[in-house]
């Protein structure tokens, strides 16, 4: 029995050696700060993040993409920013309307927040008016026509995103 | 005899759970109504906005501390002319005291019923602002938290 503990004891120790003389603490903790830093460097890079969701198909820039079934205004993607971000020099509006659209990709109808960006003149690329859904503007809750720069430091309207904030109740 | 009882008392708390079920509502259809028809104004997490819009999180539970308050909440013409029906209106209104103000609702505060938010909707209110103002003042003279609420200028609502 005692020869066998004794085995045991030879065989953890020059594993335990080998392993302590192959690598060490502080190649472990460099490897890891760099794996760390790699990680959260990731969300940096410029991949095209603030475009299209997965399952969305077309062009975000074109009047006719699913998102903008109900907006009034130009499209900040043609303007500096993008469907979900406002161009530099503007401030997103946090007061706004929001509708719903369907997405041909899946069928599904998710709810649109159109908040506008504002404090500069108007862009004045890429307008689109298509007016789904839109309501009078004494239902001002659903109304396109109105500016929605309330709440910004400008009230000067740029343009607009589209922002998915939710899926609707199926009908 | 035994079995008759079981099936009695099965049927007894389905019965109950039911009406547990129907008296909460459907949070995800009253989430989806909040985002629709309050979020627009009151923003992402009821938090208003300064001087233009009332907040509603952390505050609006205090309108239940009364019977003129908890009727405002539902006659002020944001609720009243919402475009949702009785039953969802009742259910999107205890959704949001319950999410946004649990800690400033009454004690034994009821969930508004269907019945109450169908007789209160149809007559909105013409004058909110000064309603409201008065509500809060009254409520706040026997309310110290909601004094001290109202005096913070970083929590004004």
């Amino acid at each position: 029995m005692n020869w066998l503990i004794k085995q045991l004891d030879r065989m953890t120790e020059s594993k335990t050696r080998t392993v302590a003389q192959s690598t060490g603490r502080r190649s472990f903790m460099g490897r890891l700060a760099m794996t760390l830093t790699g990680v959260s460097a990731l969300p940096l890079l410029p991949v095209a993040r603030a475009q299209q969701q997965p399952g969305e198909t077309g062009d975000p820039n074109s009047c006719d993409y699913w998102r903008y079934c109900a907006i009034d205004g130009f499209l900040c993607g043609c303007c500096g920013g993008s469907m979900n971000t406002c161009p530099p020099g503007t401030e997103m509006s946090p007061m706004t309307w929001l509708g719903t659209c369907q997405n041909p990709a899946d069928g599904k109808n998710y709810i649109i927040s159109y908040n506008d960006c504002c404090g500069k003149t108007s862009c004045g690329a890429c307008l689109c008016n298509r007016n789904e859904a839109d309501r009078p503007v004494y239902r001002p809750q659903a109304a396109n026509d109105i500016n929605w720069c309330i709440g910004t430091k400008h009230l000067t309207y740029n343009c607009s995103t589209a922002i998915v904030v939710g899926t609707a109740l199926e009908q | 005899m035994p079995g008759q009882t079981r099936t009695v008392k099965s049927i007894l708390a389905a019965a109950l759970l039911a009406v547990s079920l129907s008296a909460a509502g459907d949070d995800h259809r009253a989430k989806i109504n909040y985002m629709l028809y309050c979020q627009g104004c009151h923003l992402p997490a009821a938090e208003g906005l300064e001087d233009k819009v009332p907040r509603m999180s952390g505050f609006v539970g205090y309108f239940t501390h009364s019977d003129e308050g908890r009727r405002f909440l539902i006659q002020v013409p944001g609720s009243a002319t919402a475009p949702v029906n009785d039953e969802q209106l009742a259910e999107l209104m205890n959704w949001i005291l319950r999410t946004y103000s649990a800690d400033e609702l009454a004690d034994g505060f009821e969930p508004y019923t269907v019945a109450e938010v169908a007789e209160l909707r149809q007559t909105p209110d013409t004058d909110p602002a000064a309603r409201r103002k008065q509500i809060l003042e009254d409520l706040s003279k026997k309310n110290r938290q909601l004094r001290r609420s109202l005096a913070q200028p970083a929590t004004s609502p």
